[in-house]
Parts: structure tokens; C-alpha cells; sequence
């Protein structure tokens, strides 16, 4: 397995909580952008030949608040200079009240297959106070021009005020939405960002108010038959994200665009979060690279098992072993010992118990050298 | 700019209350008499180590000497000596004090005649030095020099008409302090020929010439090459170096009676060297050591151990080299269940404690654990054997109990009488005994009180500094031990004893500070993965209950487009806290849990 995940670092405006590359004052240099973009696609092409791409993911920002010019451009770009699947998965993030039916025409007809709607509160003052640029009509409208198709919608729990009556509309909506796969997050307030002000007044809900919500949320989710398959992800059966279950499998992946970031070969490294030196970069024919490290020995270890355990299954030992040549049970028995009451091991492979799946970073962290 | 005759040589130091503007006049000596351009002066020259600016008080003793032309021509040689100035230090002030033939008493203006000041000066009396009095703080509005002059005269019978008033900030009549130097301070008396006696008030370790002491030739001389040994030690060494301070080592030839300055003589054991011992000649040693040497008595024990437990010898290392600088302070190998291999460490107070943690951290690099402070008891067993007891894991069950003693103190407190109410009462909630109340003047009352040296060493002096909007002051001498209902307060964590936490305490107390024991650990200890209980115990049972409870949630947040480095420096840096944890059985305790006694509320 691998993927291309693709950055589009413009919206139409932030809301309070982001920290992500995106920037609604820039539209302005969406043409030499996506010119950039084209031509960084063009330029790996050369060292990631005979890799047949399962997923490709086209992230922001917000994708869908570009002309999809743009989007048929860079996803024919990929096309013409790197192989895909037949059954590629390409998922494309909208959000309610940037699309029209123009776009979902021209999305599905470049070969966009999964759509991921950024809906993340069901009540309208919530998402008001986030700074969305939509209401709940809004999303019931995309949802409907989306009609049929293989759809994800994103939930926040943690926000100023919510009660569980507020989770349990916003899951019912993305479901009445047609919801095939729900990425439930827990709001963390970033410094730098407006929401960082409202958590150190002491307005967002405690550790465990947000807690007893993401529980209540897990459970309703599964009453409703999406099943949890990692820590913040849960589908229908038969509709997990690949290109997320690849991060978590410690699949390859290339990124292009702004604060991209890549795993090739054992190599890992991140574009500049900043337009105006990626775009520099790329005209020089230079790479944008502002950090890349090589894992090596142990750490390619302790990777597989930090991200495999974000997993509800887990993995298997004969994974394990195909990819380092080790026996984990052997090399980790003291590590594992130390964990056992957080874990289930069975003669075939690990995981963590379900009841830790949000505490185990803790766990993990035993794991550590 | 040698010295011609002993005539023209004064020694002497500077009595102050802190804040009262020591440092700040020393720097202005020195200034004034060209000791330091004023453009190379940082602020505070004797002040050296970092600790001591940022807390604005002295601990080491610094000398500094001077040369000075007086308004009558003549050139005299000032050695200033500066004292500590906090109640933990009194017998280094006594030291420094000996070196002396006069000393310089601070008042300030603005405040007058404060309890430190007046326990330093007597200390001063007793040693027999001429007081210079300068009254200090003249360019604040708020000083009343007429005053502070009467109330010289009246507390403590000099004359404080003729006392300098100088602004020590501002540079102001600083002529006139050294011209009072000249005239009130006698020179040193001393006999060339005479055996040598050098009193050692200080000492501090460098690592190219050995131990530095610091001393005072009362008799005799010494130079380089000479063989000397002290009263108190038994080896002999060969004097490698000898000088003067200016402020830092100038070597000289030879250092006669009368004269303050160092020797160096390759002294590797800091055990060889006692601050207050005096040093002589082999060839020619004196018949008697110089009077005054006290052992010191540390008052205040804790335990402090290596975070990492293989930091274990640095250490000892970092203790003994604190050790060269610190006749006080005391240690000795200690073991704890909880906390491994450690050492027990006498201190004569909390500050000093403090000081010594800080040092170990800053200047040795080693993360340590510091349990809980606690005195010295005595405790007589049924058999009738006595043990001294400072370490609470020590002490003894119950059952072997026949009675137990505790330290005590006799407390002088000085306050203005509107906040004789507020001491009484904090006296009172710390098991103190009235004894005495005197009125001084209409404007300051002295309060005498018998209280426990363990509920002194915790809150006392912040507790009455707080009460009485920092008006009251006081100091205190050990007056001995007396019969107490004295118990082990035990705390349990997740069902483990852990003796790092345990305190002796009355038994009176043992609930409210069980109580808010407990509270405070369920604040500093950290959510794990599970529900820990904490407990305080007495003699096996539990008298007060907390819980931290399980962690709930740590990674929900959104790991987005693949960012793994991001999420791996997360992890990174969530490990790094865990090792300043401490791992106690399944649990993990932040080192600061271990000084929760000293952060609950005093009226426990």
C-alpha cells in the first residue's frame, strides 16, 4: 500500500480552532500555486517510478473552495506521471457551502470516489462561534448534490458548551447526511489560535467532560453501526479510510503542496508550511523541504508499533516479523510485560484493550527505547 | 601600597537587616575608594553567587580589601568582611565576626531598627568590635534620620547623633562612613613574633590550588613554603600560596597579625579543614587554638536523593564539594525504600536547604529529590534505650515506645503592638508556650515565646511576615528538648507505605496535616492509567482519603496528513516528564510531591 495526499492551503475563512497550513487572505496565488504544485508532481515522478498508488487524498484548507480547475488539474497531473490502482481510492475534502453541482460533476468525473464533509457540530450558533463558513442547511444541501456517493463526515467533540444531546444531533445528521464513515475528533486547542484563548479562560469542557462525550459518542456510533477502527475513525463495514489506514499501517506515501509531508523509502520529510518559500523553491526547480529526517534501526520499530496500535486490531506478529525480520514477543517481552493490564496479546498479535484506546499514548510510550 | 604599620589597618564588617542596604554600601566603599571603576561594576559585587542576587541576601562570605586616603593624609588598609544576613547563618556571622575589630551597623531610615539588625549587633558587642552606626535611605521621603538616630541611642545605647547619613543608592556622605572607619574602628593588635594563629572564618574549593581558607592573622606570620597544621585537624601542609582579596586572590609575599587574606596550601580533604579552627606552624605552633571554635549543630534534616539513581556518586561528589565551601552542612549514605540510595543532610535551617537544593541542581547538574525537612527528636524506648531520630522512616513502632522528646526554641519576636493579636494567635496554632512580652517603646513590643523547632522550620517565618505585613521579625535559639506526643504521620499510594513521605508530627496535627497532605498530593501527582488512592496514616490507621483519578483520554487529538515527526516529538517530550518521575511500585510521583509538607496551608 501506498499514497499521495495532496495540500490545497487556501479556505475562505479560519475557523477558530485551526492550525493547519491554510491561508484566506493568499486565493491570490492559487494560479502560481497549483503551477508549483503541477510541477512538483512532475518532479518526484522520476525517483517513484514502479510504485503503484492505492490512495490519493486531497486535503486543505478547504479543496473544494478552489475552482476545480484546479483539482482536475493536479489529479490529472498524478494521472499522467504516476501509476494508480484500478480500485484507487481518491477522497477529496469539501466543505458545506463551497460546493455547487458544477464541482461534484467535475470531481467525479476526473475519478474523485470518497468525499470527506467537514460538518463538525449539527447546532448553528456552535459552528457560528467556530467561525464555519456554514449552518446545518448548508451541509444537508452538499450532503444532497453528494447523494450516493462514498461519503466521510468529520465530528468535533469537545466544544464550548456541548452536551451530549449536541453530539448525538450532529451524529444523527451526518448519518440523515448519508454518512458512510464519521472521523470523530476531540477538539485540542492549538497556541496561536483563537480556541487557545477560550481554553485558557476555562470556557471549553474539562478533560473528562470531553471524555464522558467521546464515550457517549463511541457508543451511540456503534448503536448506529459505524464501528471503531482506530482511535478517531469509525465506518460501515466496508468503508474504512485507506489512505488513513496506510499512516497507521506505516505505508509510503508522497505529499505534495504546502506542509506536505512524505514517507519514502525509510525517509521522512515536510514541506514549508509557507506559500510564498515552497512556491520560490519549487520556480528554482529546488525541493521545499524544510525538515527531513531517515529513520533508522529500532526507531523504524517503535514507529510501527505507535502507529499500529492507534488501530483497534492492532497488528500481527507475522507483520511484524515480515517487516523487520524480528520476533516481536521476544524482543519486547519486558516492554509488554509492563503493559500487559493496558493490552490484549493472543498467540497471533497485539492491540490494545479497548477501554485504553484513548490513553495510549501513555502506553506507547513504554515502547520508547 | 604596602602596609607600613599595623596603625593603619582596619577590619571590619557590615551588621545589617536584610534589604537594609548592605551590599549596596559595600559597593559604594569600593567604588569610592577606587577598588572597581564604576563602569566594570555589576551591581552588588559581593553578592557573587547567582542564588544570592536573585534573592538579594548574602551567604558566602566575601572579603574585599581596600586602601583608602584619609582626610588626614594618611593611607589606611580596609579589609571589609561581609556577614550573611539570615538567621540560618548565625554562626558564620559569628565567625566572620572574630576576623574583626569593628563593624558597621545599617539602620535604615525609613524602617529603623529592625530584630536581625539588633541580634547582629550584639553578636557584634559580644565580640567586642566597635559599632559604626550609619543611618541609611536618606533620599526616600519616607526616612526619618532624626529618629532612626534617637532610636540608635535608645535600643541599643550608642550615640547616633554623629552616626553618617548616607544614601547608599545614591552615593551620597559615603566619605563620611569611611572617615568614621578611620576614626572609630581600632587597628588590629597582633605580635609579628608570636607563634602564628590564623582564624579560618571561610573556605571555599578551587580546583587548581586546593581549599582556599579564608583568615585572619591574629599572631605570627605565614608565607609560601611554611608547614602549617590546624588545632582541630591532624595533617600538616605546606603553605603553597598566601594574599589579599580584591575581591579577588592577589598573592603576596607574606600576611602579618593584624591582616585578613588566604591561604592556599594544597588541602585536597575538605575533612581537614573546620571553618572557626585555628591554623598555626608546625615549627613553631601556638600553645592554645584561638577560642570560639563551635562545632555546627544543623537543625534541619532531610533526605535528598539522585533522580536517577546511577547519579548516585556525582552527588557525593557535588555534597562534599559544597561541603569544602560549607562547614554547616552535614551528610551522611542514607537508603529509602522508595527512593534508593541517598544521603541524610543536616542543615542549620530551610533556607539554607533551599540553598543547597538549588546548588546541586544549578551548579552540579543533577536532578534530585528532597524529602520532607524534619529535627532531630529524641525518643526513649521501653528498654530505656534513647535513640536520636531525624529521619521520620526511623522511628520507632509505637509499642517501643516509652515517651519521646522534641526540640524546642526560645523565639524573640520584635513587632509594632497593633500585631501582637495576629503573632499570639500563629504562636498559638504552632504549639508555642508565652513566656514574655516586653514593650521596647510605644512603637515595638517583644514578644518571647517557647515554640517546637518542627513547626518553626516549615511556615513560621512566612506565616508571620504574612501577619503582620511584614513588620515582625525574629530570631531564635534552641533551648532544648521537652516531653511530646509525638507520632509518624504515614502516607500510602496505591496501598504502598512510601517512606519518603513520612513526618513525625504532634499528635494533635496529625489529622489536619494528613488531611491536607493528601490534598496536596492528589494535586502534584499526575492522572495514570489507573485510580490511585492516597492515604494518611497513623500507627496503621487511615485518617484521611484521596483520589487521583485514572487518565481518561491523551490522543484523540487529529494526526493530520501524515505529520508522524510531529506526533513522535509529542511522545518524545511526553517521556521526557516521565523521567523526572519519580517510580514508586506501579505509581509516578513528580519529585516536587516529596516538598508537599512545606506548600500546605500553615494553619495546619
Amino acid at each position: 500500500m501506498s499514497g499521495i495526499y495532496v495540500h490545497i492551503p487556501f479556505c475562505k475563512s479560519k475557523c477558530t480552532y485551526c492550525d493547519f497550513a491554510s491561508y484566506p487572505k493568499e486565493i491570490g496565488k492559487a494560479d502560481l500555486y497549483f503551477a508549483c504544485l503541477y510541477k512538483e508532481i512532475k518532479s518526484r515522478a522520476e525517483s517513484l517510478k514502479g510504485y503503484v498508488f492505492d490512495t490519493v487524498y486531497f486535503g486543505g484548507g478547504t479543496p473544494s473552495f478552489v475552482h476545480e480547475k484546479y483539482i482536475i488539474g493536479a489529479l490529472r497531473q498524478i494521472k499522467n506521471f504516476y501509476t494508480l490502482s484500478d480500485d484507487c481510492e481518491i477522497t477529496l475534502e469539501v466543505n458545506p457551502g463551497t460546493l455547487s453541482a458544477e464541482k461534484v460533476k467535475a470531481y467525479k468525473k476526473i475519478g474523485v470516489n470518497r468525499f470527506s464533509v467537514g460538518l463538525q457540530s449539527a447546532d448553528d450558533g456552535m459552528l457560528k462561534r467556530l467561525n464555519r463558513i456554514h449552518n446545518r442547511q448548508d451541509f444537508l444541501l452538499a450532503t444532497d448534490l453528494l447523494k450516493g456517493e462514498n461519503l466521510s463526515v468529520d465530528v468535533m467533540i469537545g466544544l464550548e458548551n456541548q452536551t451530549e444531546n449536541d453530539v448525538k444531533a450532529t451524529i444523527d445528521l451526518a448519518e440523515q447526511g448519508g454518512a458512510k464513515h464519521i472521523s470523530c475528533y476531540a477538539l485540542k486547542p492549538e497556541e496561536g489560535t483563537p480556541m487557545f484563548g477560550k481554553y485558557l479562560n476555562g470556557d471549553l469542557p474539562s478533560e473528562d467532560e470531553t471524555a464522558d462525550l467521546y464515550d457517549f459518542a463511541r457508543k451511540y456510533l456503534e448503536e448506529k453501526g459505524y464501528h471503531r477502527y482506530e482511535v478517531s475513525n469509525f465506518a460501515k463495514d466496508g468503508f474504512k479510510s485507506r489512505h488513513n489506514l496506510n499512516y497507521w499501517n506505516r505505508g509510503e506515501y508522497v505529499g505534495f503542496g504546502v506542509a506536505a509531508s512524505s514517507f519514502i523509502g525509510e525517509r521522512r520529510f515536510t514541506n514549508t508550511e509557507k506559500i510564498d518559500e515552497y512556491t520560490a523553491c519549487i520556480l528554482r526547480g529546488r525541493v521545499a523541504e524544510i525538515f527531513t529526517e531517515n529513520i533508522e534501526g529500532d526507531e523504524r520499530e517503535f514507529e510501527f508499533i505507535m502507529l499500529n496500535l492507534r488501530k483497534d486490531e492492532g497488528f500481527t506478529f507475522s507483520e511484524f516479523t515480515k517487516r523487520f525480520n524480528v520476533d516481536f514477543t521476544e524482543k519486547y517481552k519486558e516492554k509488554i510485560k509492563r503493559v500487559q493490564k493496558y493490552i490484549d496479546v493472543t498467540s497471533e498479535g497485539i492491540k490494545i484493550k479497548p477501554e485504553y484506546i484513548y490513553v495510549q499514548n501513555t502506553i506507547i510510550i513504554y515502547f520508547m527505547d | 601600597m604596602a602596609i607600613k604599620t599595623k596603625e593603619n589597618l582596619r577590619n571590619f564588617c557590615i551588621v545589617a537587616h536584610i534589604d537594609h542596604g548592605k551590599s549596596t554600601l559595600a559597593d559604594r566603599l569600593m567604588e569610592y575608594t577606587g577598588q572597581v571603576a564604576e563602569r566594570d561594576m555589576e551591581d552588588q559585587l559581593l553578592d557573587s553567587m547567582d542564588l544570592e542576587k536573585e534573592r538579594g541576601i548574602t551567604i558566602k562570605l566575601t572579603p574585599v580589601r581596600m586602601a583608602y586616603k584619609a582626610k588626614d593624609g594618611n593611607e589606611y588598609i580596609f579589609n571589609l568582611i561581609d556577614t550573611p544576613g539570615h538567621v540560618d547563618f548565625t554562626y558564620e556571622v559569628s565567625r566572620s565576626l572574630a576576623a574583626c575589630e569593628g563593624a558597621i551597623l545599617i539602620v535604615d531610615a525609613t524602617q529603623g531598627i529592625e530584630a536581625q539588625t539588633l541580634a547582629n549587633c550584639y553578636l557584634a558587642l559580644d565580640n567586642n568590635l566597635e559599632i559604626v552606626p550609619v543611618i541609611n535611605k536618606i533620599d526616600l521621603a519616607s526616612a526619618r534620620p532624626d529618629e532612626t538616630a534617637q532610636e540608635i541611642e535608645d535600643v541599643i545605647g550608642l550615640d547616633g547623633s554623629d552616626a553618617p547619613r548616607v544614601s547608599a543608592k545614591n552615593g551620597i556622605n559615603i566619605d563620611q562612613v569611611l572617615e568614621k572607619i578611620v576614626e572609630l574602628v581600632p587597628p588590629p593588635k597582633g605580635d609579628d613574633d608570636a607563634p602564628l594563629k590564623a582564624l579560618i572564618f571561610d573556605s571555599y574549593y578551587d580546583n587548581f590550588k586546593g581549599v582556599i581558607c579564608f583568615v585572619r592573622i591574629v599572631d605570627g606570620t605565614v608565607s609560601a613554603g611554611m608547614k602549617i597544621k590546624t588545632f582541630m585537624g591532624e595533617k600538616q601542609f605546606d603553605v603553597t600560596e598566601v594574599g589579599t582579596f580584591n575581591p579577588g586572590l592577589i598573592p603576596k609575599k607574606t600576611l602579618s597579625a593584624g591582616e585578613v587574606g588566604y591561604i592556599a596550601a594544597s588541602i585536597k580533604s575538605i575533612e581537614d579543614i573546620a571553618v572557626g579552627d585555628t591554623i598555626t606552624t608546625t615549627t613553631n605552633p601556638a600553645p592554645q587554638p584561638l577560642p570560639g571554635y563551635k562545632k555546627v549543630q544543623p537543625v534541619v534534616f532531610s533526605g535528598i536523593y539522585p533522580l536517577d539513581g546511577s547519579k548516585f556518586n556525582d552527588l557525593k561528589e557535588a555534597l562534599l564539594k559544597l561541603k569544602l565551601n560549607d562547614a554547616s552542612l552535614t551528610f551522611e549514605p542514607d537508603n529509602s525504600a522508595a527512593l534508593g540510595f541517598g544521603f541524610r543532610c543536616g542543615f542549620l535551617g530551610l533556607l539554607h536547604m533551599e540553598i543547597i537544593q538549588e546548588r546541586i541542581e544549578r551548579e552540579f547538574d543533577i536532578d534530585i529529590i528532597t524529602t520532607a525537612p524534619s529535627v532531630s527528636y529524641h525518643v526513649f524506648k521501653t528498654d530505656g534505650e534513647m535513640l536520636i531520630v531525624d529521619n521520620p522512616s526511623k522511628f520507632p513502632d509505637v509499642s517501643y515506645i516509652d515517651y519521646a522528646e522534641e526540640p524546642v526554641i526560645t523565639a524573640n519576636i520584635f513587632t509594632p503592638p497593633e500585631y501582637v493579636g495576629a503573632i499570639m494567635e500563629l504562636c498559638q496554632e504552632k504549639r508555642g508556650t508565652f513566656t514574655d512580652m516586653t514593650y521596647l517603646d510605644s512603637k515595638r513590643v517583644r514578644l518571647n515565646y517557647t515554640l517546637p523547632l518542627n513547626e518553626i522550620i516549615f511556615d513560621f517565618f512566612d506565616g508571620l511576615k504574612s501577619r503582620t505585613r511584614g513588620y515582625a521579625s525574629f530570631d531564635y535559639e534552641l533551648s532544648g528538648y521537652v516531653k511530646s506526643n509525638l507520632v509518624k504521620l504515614d502516607m500510602l499510594l496505591n496501598g504502598d507505605l512510601c517512606d519518603a513521605l513520612s513526618l513525625i508530627v504532634h499528635k494533635d496535627k496529625a489529622y489536619p496535616r494528613g488531611r491536607a497532605l493528601a490534598e496536596r498530593l492528589k494535586d502534584v501527582i499526575p492522572r495514570q492509567l489507573f485510580e490511585i488512592p492516597i492515604q494518611a496514616a497513623v500507627g496503621g490507621k487511615v485518617i484521611a482519603r484521596e483520589t487521583v483519578k485514572a487518565m481518561r483520554k491523551d490522543v484523540l487529538a487529529k494526526c493530520y496528513g501524515g505529520d508522524i515527526t510531529r506526533k513522535k516529538k509529542l511522545l518524545e517530550k511526553q517521556k521526557e516528564g516521565k523521567k523526572k518521575m519519580r517510580q514508586l511500585g506501579s505509581v509516578e510521583i513528580p519529585s516536587e510531591a516529596f516538598m508537599s509538607i512545606l506548600k500546605i496551608d500553615s494553619s495546619t
